[in-house]
């Protein structure tokens, strides 16, 4: 009777094979455990620094090392180890992709910026990372969702798409609190290569 | 009998280098793979078809030399694989299903959170696991 319907056993938690189907929106680490992580981040950092920027620049290189890790982690269980070399390619893996292995969902939309040809913003309504945190006045225009800018930044310079990725608070009529969006402006030599595609 | 592996960085550093015979020195070990990085350079600026082989990871034999074949691989990350080997009648399957396992190994290897991206991959169990996979490709294909 050993081994018979005996369930397969992964050592490793980066080896178990993502949720799918009913379990789709099941997130695999606690939501509060999480946050109290961050929050922890968040308050070390600002032990260490004396302005704002470097706060941001801390978050964000913190979030770089995730999203260099994350894309080589994807890109080897999800995507069938196919390489993304187009521009928008690699802008949906990011909106898709990404944001559903991290947050459970789809980024809520990925909009071409209108003044200038290399930016690009991905929106959404309340980042994960911001949900249990609230910014005193006097920080001004901080936004803590650096770190997930940093993650971008770090997928995206990973797959050969250097950029610079920032994340602002934009106010909505008629909600009480501002969305969110990432911005992400590419180097020249992303649009040079792009063009020669096409 | 697989002689060598190595994991080359994107901007072809030598990250992780493991030979698996006493007989050849590094040295020449080292000059074969800085010598494919060349031909994997070639195949990847300057691709031989359109379309599905564009983003293809897996490349395939690189070159022959005297006793020796190369095997490269490419990932997504630029980050490149290189298996020497001096099997003779090696097949294409078994060679990507090593370099399938080896991808696992080495994702494992970086998604450690003390691990700096663009230096040597120092991680014992890497190097455990890579003697591992190297053990059961010679078995595998010894039908």
């Amino acid at each position: 009777m050993i081994g018979v319907g005996k369930i397969k056993q992964y050592s490793n938690v980066l080896d178990k094979p993502l949720s799918r189907g009913k379990q789709e929106f099941c997130l695999q680490v606690s939501l509060s455990a999480f946050a109290f992580l961050f929050s922890e981040l968040v308050q070390y950092n600002q032990t260490q620094v004396d302005n704002i920027a470097e706060l941001e620049r801390r978050l964000e290189d913190a979030g770089y090392a995730v999203g260099a890790r994350v894309l080589e982690l994807l890109c080897h269980r999800d995507k069938g180890n196919r390489r993304e070399t187009r521009l928008l390619g690699i802008l949906s893996f990011v909106h898709s992709t990404v944001w559903k292995v991290l947050f459970g969902k789809v980024a809520d939309s990925l909009e071409k910026g209108t003044e200038h040809e290399d930016e690009y913003m991905i929106s959404e309504k309340e980042l994960l990372v911001n949900r249990f945190i609230s910014i005193p006045k006097d920080m001004g225009t901080f936004n803590c969702g650096a770190f997930v800018a940093g993650i971008v930044r770090g997928v995206l310079d990973g797959a050969g798409f250097p950029a610079v990725v920032t994340a602002h608070f934009v106010p909505m009529e008629g909600q009480q609190r501002p969305r969110t969006t990432i911005l992400i402006k590419f180097a020249e030599e992303v649009l040079r290569r792009e063009a020669r595609f096409s | 009998m697989i002689v060598c592996i190595a994991v080359v960085g994107h901007q072809n550093n030598p990250l992780y280098l493991q030979s698996f015979t006493e007989a050849d020195d590094a040295l020449k070990l080292h000059h074969i793979v800085h010598c494919s990085l060349d031909v994997i350079d070639e195949r990847v600026n300057n691709p031989k078809k359109t379309g599905s082989t564009l983003n293809e990871t897996y490349l395939g034999l690189l070159y022959p030399t005297e006793n020796y074949k190369v095997y490269g691989y490419l990932t997504n990350t630029k980050v490149k694989f290189i298996l020497v080997t001096t099997h003779l009648d090696v097949r294409d399957a078994d060679v990507r299903n090593f370099f399938r396992r080896f991808h696992s190994a080495y994702v494992d290897a970086v998604s450690n959170p003390f691990h700096v991206p663009g230096k040597k991959i120092t991680s014992q169990t890497f190097a455990e696991r890579v003697s591992t996979i190297v053990k059961s490709f010679g078995l595998s294909s010894a039908v």
